[in-house]
């Protein structure tokens, strides 16, 4: 199936090629926040960084002496204002992001390959950490408490069937980690463990109110939710991908399991769990790769739960295979050849971030295509080729259509200048006014010598991809602008980037997606211009359709 | 928005408060602080003062450019300002310093810098330049992100919209064209006749429309995304400066914009109406600034006049 897309991949809203690269240390695990406008990365030397994703800068970087082990997992809390990384030295540290400043730091006794904070509240207490070889358990950090999850159901006895044994669940659960997450309000957490069952959990009695048994009982390893809480996925050892879709909908989960409870009739304890299970999750779909039978690494869903995107958990090789959520592959984006080890996908964009085994963070995002209706106001791109119809005063010397247009302008509509719409694309519209959207930049202090040595670098870029655009003047003409440089003056050492066109945002995809079925008319006015300026000015540049604008490349 | 069949509340008029005597050359631009504290004044004496808004009272001079200074920007945390001189470069400064420090240079134009802003995250600069290009900075690490060959001829205004995703430029060959942040790119080309000149362009508060003024006497309103403009707004004189305007949201909906003929003028958003002119500088009017709370207004005069004056509504 390597390369053989059944969906039209020019009409996905995916990314396709790797537009950047952010280097900092090496970085393990990466994390967004809620509105993708930053994305904390933690690194092999204990730190966290924050990298500002629309400068493409480091904003802020979380470290103290007390921890250098490597960080296992990174998590934003809801708002933004927290952040907590679990690292290899068994510890758990929580931050507060404006400050730069470590809250608490836990230890326990084991190392957690993940740790989350509790999604519901926006500065967090609780949170739930999986262990590199237990049970997950729910921590307080702020007394340091913890309640050890159950990952199974006890047996009930002589009619209860015997676990399936098979070559995918032969490890018994104390020695595999056991993987969990919180639902999006946060009152439940789902837990998959090795016999291939997700049991939903209420973590304050330590209680499972659930059971639904996944076919084949492999091993669990991934259990995700997409952010608005509609779909769980779950990646086992049996090399597949399984997407449920959540029944259990209303924000008091655990009332809804009560009810639940209430109203189903079991023979015994598994029984119940098993029926009230059915109704919490329903199979959706299943993923796998049936020819090179590839297992999965870091899978989750699109920002919008449109895409489900898995990494392979092949040595030596970056690829992303990226399926809509019906189960068909769209797309596999393939990177250097270094081990994948994360990957996320963007909030809001179509944009992929991934981690390689090398510590680089990969930027994924659209092909940027031309827009040429941009360069004109009149231009319209077309579908396809239009019958040219004239309009009956087309050669008219004043065209009645042109005297309508003026008529249109002194409109007496009311224009609104001041309100604002809401954005769309979160559904919980608890909008705080808290949000944490961007940290403040603040600019670093020019030093001495840098003013001086301050010179224009005129060295292009290596841009292999480049979609060589008819536009794109090479040279550069009146010794004024520059391409984009790699400045030799990096402040942050080590923050190489390789910069390609970077895509348009969802505003620029709008205006290009206008296409308005009228015939192309390009203004052909030649006069030239009166010099109106306050300083005298070279004012010898004729029209040329091609001139008047053009990107930066 | 007034609805139909609501009386409009009646126009109450302003009137000279002060005026401001604080530098030796014309004035090129006055910026209130998003926070109402502070009001910037930049001048072709190639210093910027800082001036306390409630006490209108000098406050610090920032010296540092090397020519005269164009335009002056606000960060939104209105700790920042950033300068737009006739040096070619940029300057960023502390503006809670006592000395009124220069905290970072931005070099790279190769020619004057006209126009500046902040976007409203303000880790991006965007500079428009006498070189043709725009220029976007990161705040940070004054590192420029993107330089964009945008126009034929000087660029006399850039402005990003509201989430900052957007740059709207104005330039002296006539266009005005709309440029994707991200990327760099060209998006929308809003006018694009060689004559007249646009000479200031900026985006409603909602981020909507763009404020396009023309070196013919006019100013208009467009609705960018369909590219047709729906108010103009004339009677006053603009065939030779780049006057700023702005648009007034503390007591009703106000279009304000200097002139050449030495006033203020002051016009009703929806009805296009000339409300006021205010008169009083004895020298072009360059630049306005409404505050953002209250009911004042700042103007800058050009050579004949040096000075800044506010306007105050009676209460």
């Amino acid at each position: 199936m390597v390369g053989v897309s059944t969906v039209d991949p020019l009409q996905g809203d995916f990314p396709e090629v790797i537009e950047e690269y952010l280097e900092h240390g090496v970085m393990k695990c990466i994390a967004f926040n809620r509105r993708g406008t930053l994305l904390a990365a933690g690194c092999s030397d204990g730190s966290c960084v924050i990298w500002d994703f629309e400068t493409r800068g480091i904003a802020k970087e979380l470290k103290d002496k007390e921890c250098s082990a490597a960080i296992t997992s990174v998590c934003w809390s809801k708002y933004g204002h927290r952040i907590l990384v679990s690292a290899a030295d068994k510890s758990l540290t929580l931050w507060d992001v404006v400050s730069g400043e470590k809250i608490t730091r836990t230890t326990l006794q084991q190392t957690s390959l993940q740790a989350r904070l509790h999604p519901g509240s926006s500065t967090p207490s609780l949170c739930l950490a999986c262990p590199l070889s237990s049970a997950p358990m729910i921590v307080d950090l702020d007394t340091g408490n913890t309640t050890v999850l159950p990952v199974s159901i006890p047996d009930a006895g002589a009619g209860a069937a015997p676990p399936p044994k098979n070559k995918f669940s032969d490890v018994t659960p104390s020695f595999t980690p056991t993987a969990a997450c919180f639902n999006k309000s946060g009152d439940v957490v789902y837990v998959g463990n090795s016999k291939g069952e997700v049991l939903l959990v209420d973590y304050k009695s330590a209680q499972v109110r659930a059971m639904v048994p996944t076919s084949g009982g492999a091993v669990i390893k991934n259990i995700v939710f997409c952010r608005n809480g509609q779909y769980l996925l779950t990646n086992s050892n049996d090399r597949t991908i399984r997407i449920y879709e959540n029944l259990l909908l209303s924000k008091d989960g655990l009332k809804a399991l009560d009810e639940l409870s209430e109203a189903t009739e079991g023979q015994d304890d598994v029984e119940k769990l098993k029926a009230v299970g059915l109704k919490c999750l329903t199979l959706f779909r299943e993923f796998q790769d049936s020819i090179t039978k590839m297992h999965w690494k870091a899978p989750c869903f699109s920002g919008d739960g449109e895409w489900v995107i898995g990494g392979s958990a092949s040595k030596g090789e970056h690829k992303i295979y990226i399926w809509d959520r019906g189960g068909h592959l769209v797309k596999i984006l393939e990177g250097p050849k270094e081990a994948l080890i994360d990957l996320a996908w963007h909030p809001v964009h179509p944009i992929i971030v991934s981690v390689s085994l090398t510590g680089l963070v990969y930027i994924w995002a659209k092909d940027y295509t031309e827009n040429w209706s941009a360069f004109a106001p009149d231009f319209k791109e077309l579908e396809e080729n239009e019958e040219y119809v004239e309009r009956e005063d087309e050669f008219d010397l004043i065209p009645e259509t042109e005297k309508a247009k003026e008529i249109n302008a002194n409109e007496d509509d009311e224009v609104d200048i001041v309100t604002v719409e809401k954005d769309s694309a979160f559904s919980d519209s608890d909008m705080s006014q808290d949000e944490l959207c961007f940290l403040p930049a603040i600019p670093s202090p020019d030093m001495a010598e840098q003013q001086e040595k301050c010179i224009e670098s005129s060295s292009k870029l290596v841009d292999s991809n480049n979609s060589g655009s008819p536009l794109s003047e090479e040279g550069e003409p009146n010794g004024g602008a520059m391409n984009h440089a790699s400045s030799p003056l990096e402040e942050d050492a080590g923050v190489a980037r390789l910069k390609r066109k970077r895509r348009p945002s969802e505003k620029g995809m709008e205006l290009q997606a206008e296409k308005v079925r009228k015939p192309l008319k390009s203004s052909a006015r030649s006069s030239k211009l009166k010099n109106k300026s306050l300083v005298d000015e070279d004012t010898s540049n004729g029209f040329n359709g091609d001139d008047v604008s053009d990107e930066y490349h | 928005m007034a609805s139909s069949g609501q009386e409009a509340p009646p126009y109450k008029p302003y009137r000279q408060l002060k005026i401001l005597r604080g530098h030796e050359r014309a004035v090129s631009c006055v910026k209130f602080s998003n926070d109402g504290t502070l009001l910037a004044s930049a001048s072709l004496d190639k210093t910027v003062v800082i001036w306390s808004s409630a006490t209108l009272s000098l406050l610090h001079r920032l010296v540092g450019h090397s020519e005269g200074v164009s335009d002056v920007a606000w960060s939104s945390d209105s700790h920042y300002i950033c300068t737009a001189s006739d040096d070619r470069t940029l300057r960023i400064w502390d503006a809670r310093s006592p000395g009124g420090e220069c905290v970072k240079t931005l070099r790279g134009h190769s020619n004057f810098v006209f126009c500046v802003n902040f976007n409203s995250q303000s880790n991006l600069i965007v500079s428009g330049s006498f070189d043709d290009t725009i220029r976007v900075w990161e705040v940070k690490t004054g590192k420029c992100l993107h330089t964009i060959r945008a126009h034929s001829m000087p660029v006399t205004s850039v402005h990003f919209n509201r989430d900052g995703s957007l740059i709207v430029s104005g330039s002296h060959d006539g266009s005005c064209k709309i440029w994707d942040t991200a990327s760099g790119t060209c998006l929308k080309t809003l006018i694009d006749d060689k004559v007249p000149a646009v000479s200031f362009a900026k985006f409603s508060p909602n981020g909507k429309f763009i404020l396009v003024a023309t070196l013919n006497d006019t100013l208009k309103l467009w609705n960018y995304s369909t590219g047709r403009f729906l108010k103009v707004y004339a009677g006053h004189v603009n065939k030779e400066y780049c006057i700023t305007s702005t648009f007034s949201v503390t007591n009703g909906k106000y279009i304000v914009s200097g002139s050449e003929d030495r006033c203020v003028y002051l016009w009703d958003l929806q009805h296009k109406n000339m409300v006021q002119k205010l008169e009083g500088h004895t020298g072009t009017v360059i630049s306005v600034s409404c505050h953002p709370t209250e009911n004042k207004i700042a103007s800058a005069g050009l050579d004949n006049d040096i000075s800044v004056r506010i306007w105050v509504q009676d209460a």
